[in-house]
This record gives C-alpha cells, structure tokens and sequence, in this order.
C-alpha cells in the first residue's frame, strides 16, 4: 500500500540495521551519556581531592592523591570491613587516617546523597509528569524533615532510629499529598499543588518544635539537619545510606520502561495493559525511599532532585533508562562540587567557617526553578 | 484502490464487488467480536447519561464505523467500548465474555485503543514509541524478545513509517505523528482496533494514508475495526458496517448504502444533501443546513449540545 511512498524515501532514511539488536544495552554507549557521565565523575574526584585536602591539618593535593591510591588500603580487606561493617580499624598512617578514616566520607556522603536525590526527582517527576516535581517540592523532605525534629525534640531515645523515622515522617507527608490529590486519578498540577502546602505545613511544624528546644547544641544540630548538610559525616552513615541506595537505585533502573509508558499519559498507559495508579504508586515509594534514605544522614538538601533530572534530561533526552544512569552521575557532580564550593568561598573570605550545602544548592536551586516556571507554559509538563 | 470484501451479503459493494479471496481467512473463528450491550454511559461531571441504553455489535474482522455530528456520543460510546470510561449500566463483550472480568495486560492483548489526543515525551524516538506498543506482551522484568521486534518491524511497515524510524517525534508533523501512533497500536497486535476520529484534522494526504492502514488492515488481517469518523463521506467509503448517532441514540446501522441516505443526512446532521451512487461508495453534496423553521440560507453555528463529548 505504500509502496511508492516508502520507495522515494527509502534512500533517504536511516539504516535501520543498526538499532534493533543494539537496543539490548546499545543505549549505555550514547555519546551524551557517557559524556556527562565522564565530566560528572572528573567533577566529583577534582571537588573531592580538593575536599580532602581542606582542613585542620593541610595537606597537599599530591599527597592527598599518593593517600588516596595507597595500595595498603585499597587493597586491605580489613580496612574496608573496618569502614562498610564498622568492624575495628587496623593501624593506619596518620595521612592515611586523616584522608581515608575522616575525610573522604564526607566526599562519599555527598555522592549517595546526590545519586539518590537525583533518582527520586527523577522517578516523581514521571509520576507526576511534571517537571517541576521532586521530593522537596511534593513534601517529602519536609515530612521527613518534621520526623527528625519531633525526635530530636520530644524523643531523644530514639535518636538512633533516625533514618527510619525520618523515612516514615517522609512517607506520611507523601501518602497525605497523594490522598489530597488523588481524584478520579492524580493530575499533577494538583499533586504539586498538595505537595506544596503540605510542605508548608509540615515546615511550619518544624519551625514550631524550635522552640521547645532547650539544649542549644541540640537546637544547632537539628538546625543543621533541616538545612541539609555534610559537615561531620563519617562511614557510619556511609553504612547508613549504602543498601538503600542500592536498592532503590537498582528498582529504579527497573522500572525505567514503566516510567517510559507512564510518560506517555494516563489513557495511553491504560489502553497499553498499564495498572496506572498501581505503577504510580510503587514507584513513588522508590522515590520516597531513596529521599529519606538521604534525608535520614544528610537533612533536607533543597532542590538537588529538582535540577538534576531537568538538566540530565536536557543532555540525554527523556528516555529514563539513560535518565537514571544520567542523574547517578550527575547528581553526585552537583552536591560534591557544591559542598567544597562553600567552603572555598568561606576560606577567600578568610574564614575557617563552613556553610551547609543545602544553603548553596537551595540558592543555586531557587532561581532555577524560578526560571523553569518563568520558561514553561504549561506548569512544566514533560 | 482495492475493494476487496467479504462476501456477507450486506457488504456487496455498489459495484458488485464481492471478492472471496479473503472469505475464509478474514471470517475465520479466531475473528473477535466486540458488543456494547444496553450501555449507560456518561461523564462524572454531568446527571445525565450521553448514552442511555444502546446495544452496538462490531463485525468481527470488518470496518464498523461510528458517525454522527458534534456531540451525538460516538466518541463516548467508543470510550465506553474500549473500557476507558465504565458504564453505569450495561455491559462490554469481548467474544462473550465481559471486559471488565479481563486483567489490564490480558485486555491490551485483545483490544487496542488509538485515542484522539495522544501526547508523547518530544525527544522519544519513532521506533521507541511502536515499541511500547509491545508493554502488553512483555513481563516486568522482560527484554525485548525476536516476536517484539518482528511485531514492530511490521506494524511499521503497514503504518509506511519507516523512513521515520529513527527521527525524534517532536520533529515529526501532525500527519506523521499520527501515522506512528497508529504503528503503536498496531504493534500491539489485537484483535480488535478502536480509533478516535484518526483522520480529524490531517490534511488530505495523511488523511488517505490513515485509510488505506484501515482497508489493509481489513482485506488481510482478522482484526476487528470500530472507528468514529468525522466525515461521513470517508466512513461510507471505509466502512463495511456504519453506525449512526444522533443525541446519544443510535439512529441507523447497516451497511453505508442503506445508512447512507437522503433522508438520514437530514434526520441525523440536519443537512440537505443529495446523495449519489458511485462505484467508491456514496458521494455525499451538501446543499444546505437544515434548521427548525427550515429558513433557507442561514447557516450559524449551533451551539454544542454535549461539551463533555468532542
């Protein structure tokens, strides 16, 4: 039927041998991808170098590097036991102590924290099918957020519990702003909508507890965890994050090709055999999972899940295979460099003093998601 | 263009036309049989039903068309008949069986539905999107297997999209877009076909593609087609079965000889017409727009009566 049609154009298009059987794993090798993903990962090790090298006892960055390649701990299956079983520590130079015991887990926090920001922005913002969704903007990190203080506040016992209760306070504040917004199906303008006053309120609350904070070491702690920040962190929250991470990464790739169809709007999903609500709704606990699970070492770091998919999605396109992988890079690339990027500002101004890197990525945030609803018309619909 | 039909006795062609070369395979037993029986159907937002009560058979393995004016209820009824929208009362039967008692996927392997508005993320590329087509027939874990590719290699072929395959969609024109829509759905590979005014707002070139997927798809496959068309003229030309709607009733069915009449045009779309015979079906001439006190000349907008139709 179309064969005088398909004859004249036949010349011109494309060889189409060369996709079908590379589809399999053929989209890792794309140019944009594995570009971005070689810039993050210089990125990451130039800002974590540079990271390492900061502190009170100053080293340079050769010998930071010399630390960091050191064979006797690479390759020391009881150093690592030490660090990702908290097993005891064996003898180590003090360089070494200083580089690997208690500096680079701050570098390696600011990676899981970035990676599953990331992710989490990135599977809401399908969920939603809005660009303008992420873990912040629909409640979770200020549900989480109010878990934290309610501990630190009323049950201090339970201090240890911390993730977990921050992923259950994250997890309630996303199940109330689905609830409010589930009619006939969830719209996602009124998902972020309810996402955004729930926010609100569950912020307000935290404010709140500030004030029945008696201990000002406590009040200074909690302060820092509702801003977002990776100052002190060390392997035990490495050993914290690590298997959520994973897991939520791994179901997160998995679920790629769900997101894909779920890109394509509700009906199409449905007449494709989709269980839409079904998908929407496991995915989302992805999402939140991987949010508290950061939330829960590092506080609330604003915005990270918001730009991180936007530009990744610009680079690699919306194709959430090469999405995710994108924003397991990038992501990491942005909280790193932004956590050694306040502290340089801090050390030109003369000042031993750090700052939170949830200050500097909600100020670099801000704006830019200022200048996405300036530049979308239709309230960021992907 | 080839005319090839069944040979049921309603589908003789005004030219006499009744080739039986596809007879056996085209009414083979695994044809599926679609039926909407006593449907109610209507929108939340609304009290009262678009549709109240009416039964509609699809032909297994032939063209029925769905036509009717602005806001007469073909598309809800299509709506109704693919499960999109769930009847207050009344019932979908798929080869007899009830489509609600089918799981999601089990019912995307026999039923797909080309929507009016379908939206696509701009950067996916054309051979992507036929391969979500597939989704019904792959587990969650699942890779694409040989049957998938096999699928989506002919659905495109028979959508005569190839040339297109590896561009973006948002690069595509409204006419492509559509015809790629189409090598989704078809990709799917159902028995039956449902699509939502396919040619409405093409322009006449994608418009003739859009038809000559439908009559390939009638002349060499057992697939059941129901398909809602704007213009009456192409559904008397497609169809083997046409149905019209007037006010969410069923005003005529049959074949589009005898649905296509004089008399119907003016009882169903309020227009004078004369109506001719010729070998590609009934050529239709709009005289004028009939009104109430059938004043000659005004023709003005009338108001629609259902928004939440159309």
């Amino acid at each position: 039927m179309d064969d005088t049609m398909s004859n004249e154009q036949r010349s011109v298009g494309p060889d189409r041998t060369a996709t079908p059987g590379g589809t399999r794993l053929g989209w890792l090798f794309d140019r944009n991808l594995v570009s971005l993903a070689v810039l993050s990962t210089l990125l990451v090790v130039v800002s974590g170098i540079v990271q390492v090298s900061h502190g009170p006892f100053r080293m340079s960055y050769a010998e930071v590097g010399r630390s960091l390649t050191d064979q006797r701990v690479l390759f020391d299956v009881e150093v690592w036991k030490a660090f990702l079983l908290g097993h005891e520590l064996p003898e180590m130079s003090n360089s070494n102590l200083v580089v690997w015991y208690m500096r680079l887990p701050r570098v390696l926090v600011g990676v899981f924290v970035g990676a599953n920001l990331a992710v989490s922005g990135a599977i809401f913002q399908a969920v939603t099918r809005n660009e303008l969704a992420s873990p912040f903007i629909l409640g979770v990190s200020s549900g989480a957020g109010a878990a934290i203080l309610l501990t630190f506040v009323f049950l201090g016992g339970l201090v240890l519990y911390l993730p977990l209760i921050a992923a259950a306070g994250g997890a309630l504040a996303f199940l109330v702003v689905y609830t409010i917004a589930w009619k006939n199906g969830t719209s996602p303008v009124r998902l972020v909508l309810a996402g955004v006053i729930v926010g609100t309120i569950f912020t307000s609350l935290q404010q709140g507890m500030f004030f029945f904070l008696q201990d000002i070491s406590v009040a200074k702690s909690a302060r820092a965890w509702t801003v977002g920040s990776l100052i002190g962190t060390d392997w035990e929250q490495i050993r914290m994050v690590l298997p959520w991470s994973v897991l939520a990464v791994v179901l997160a790739l998995a679920g790629a090709r769900q997101l894909n169809v779920l890109l394509l709007g509700k009906n199409t999903a449905k007449s494709l055999g989709m269980n839409v609500e079904r998908v929407r709704f496991g995915l989302s606990s992805v999402g939140v999972l991987a949010a508290a699970a950061t939330i829960a070492v590092a506080g609330i770091v604003s915005f990270v899940g918001l730009i991180v998919p936007h530009m990744v999605r610009n680079i690699v396109g919306s194709d959430y295979k090469k999405l995710v992988v994108g924003c397991l890079f990038a992501g990491p690339a942005l909280v790193v460099s932004a956590d050694v990027g306040a502290r340089l500002f801090f050390q030109m101004l003369g000042s031993r003093g750090q700052i939170p890197v949830g200050i500097v990525t909600g100020l670099v945030g801000g704006p830019y998601f200022l200048y996405l609803m300036r530049k979308q018309e239709a309230l960021g619909n992907i | 263009m080839k005319r090839n039909t069944g040979t049921d006795d309603e589908t003789v062609r005004a030219d006499g036309a009744t080739a039986t070369d596809w007879t056996d395979e085209a009414r083979a037993p695994d044809t599926s049989e679609l039926a909407g029986e006593g449907l109610v159907l209507g929108y939340p937002a609304t009290d009262e039903p678009v549709l109240d009560g009416e039964t509609v058979t699809a032909t297994p393995g032939a063209v029925t068309a769905l036509v009717g004016p602005n806001g007469s209820g073909k598309s809800t009824l299509l709506k109704g008949l693919a499960n999109q929208l769930e009847p207050t009362d009344g019932s979908v039967l798929l080869d007899g069986q009830d489509i609600r008692s089918f799981g999601t996927k089990e019912m995307a392997k026999k039923l797909g539905l080309l929507s009016q508005e379908s939206t696509s993320p701009g950067s996916i590329s054309v051979e992507d999107l036929v391969f979500h087509g597939r989704y019904p027939h792959r587990g969650f874990f699942e890779t694409v297997t040989a049957e998938d590719e096999r699928a989506v290699d002919r659905a495109i072929e028979l959508a005569g999209v190839d040339h297109l395959r590896e561009r973006e969609v948002a690069s595509l024109s409204g006419g492509q877009k559509q015809l790629v829509w189409i090598a989704m759905v078809l990709a799917q590979e159902t028995d039956v076909l449902l699509l939502d005014e396919p040619t409405t707002f093409l322009d006449l070139h994608h418009q003739l593609e859009v038809m000559e997927i439908i009559e390939t798809l009638r002349d060499e496959s057992d697939i059941t087609v129901v398909v809602v068309l704007h213009d009456i003229e192409q559904a008397a030309r497609l169809a083997d079965r046409m149905v019209a709607l007037k006010d969410g009733e069923i005003h005529a069915r049959g074949t589009p000889e005898e649905v296509v009449t004089e008399g119907l045009l003016a009882e169903v779309f309020e227009i004078d017409a004369a109506v001719e015979r010729t070998e590609r079906g009934p050529r239709i001439e709009p005289i004028r727009a009939r009104h109430d006190d059938d004043e000659p000349d005004a023709v003005h907008e009338r108001p629609p009566r259902m928004e939440a139709d159309e």
